[in-house]
């Protein structure tokens, strides 16, 4: 069944290169639309380099959304990720 | 998804540094699950590009469901041309009109998920249109 999902964190670290590919990994693994918006600005999360242009950082909220069939599990998956986001490196 | 081979990535450029370097950047990124290898330079490591170097890349990075090829510049994309024309490898192999550093990270990064050679394809030539500001 097609649904739409939404889910937010606050980023525990800035939103680097590394977690970044971690990130567009995981949404590319489902057929769902995939989402970031963090303020006015929105990123297809299963485009690497639009996620890495958002330029999210330490503090700041970020909304996943995802519509589609898996848009439960691709929500929980990414939010997941962004929840490992480490302030140091990468 | 998982258990299944990615498409590898070959980087051609006119220096092995920056083909090396581009390579373990893409590779930090993606996660390490795709084959990325690099065809940097001339035959006796100066600037330049090397058709046996980039054979040796491309069957390098075949494990089963194709090869993209990222060029950097001008001969590059003669060399792989030259290749492509006087050689037939057993998958497909595509090559990708995209930029080098962001072209060679959105096509692992897609490899990694699991995307075919087309799907690396577009990711690598889809990188023109992202803005890093």
């Amino acid at each position: 069944m097609p649904g739409s999902c939404e889910a937010a964190i606050t980023l525990t670290g800035d939103l680097h290169a590394r977690p970044a590919g971690s990130l567009a990994v995981m949404a590319a693994k489902f057929q769902s639309m995939v989402e970031l918006a963090v303020g006015a600005n929105t990123a297809n999360a299963k485009s690497v380099l639009a996620v890495m242009g958002l330029g999210a950082t330490r503090g700041q909220h970020i909304t996943v959304r995802a519509d589609g069939p898996d848009a439960a599990e691709a929500v929980t998956a990414l939010i997941g990720i962004l929840a490992e986001a480490t302030p140091v490196g990468g | 998804m998982s258990d299944e081979a990615r498409v590898g990535i070959v980087l051609v450029s006119h220096s092995a540094a920056l083909a090396e370097g581009t390579a373990e950047v893409a590779g930090q990124i993606g996660g390490g699950s795709v084959v990325i290898a690099a065809a940097g330079g001339t035959d006796d490591g100066g600037i330049g590009t090397s058709i046996a170097r980039v054979r040796q890349a491309v069957q390098c990075a075949e494990a089963g469901a194709g090869v993209v090829i990222l060029p950097d510049l001008g001969s590059s994309v003669l060399t792989v041309r030259a290749l492509l024309a006087e050689e037939d490898f057993p998958g497909p192999v595509a090559l990708a009109d995209a930029p080098f550093v962001e072209g060679a990270v959105a096509a692992t990064v897609t490899a990694a998920a699991g995307g075919d050679v087309k799907a690396v394809l577009r990711a690598a030539e889809e990188a023109r249109h992202a803005r890093k500001l």
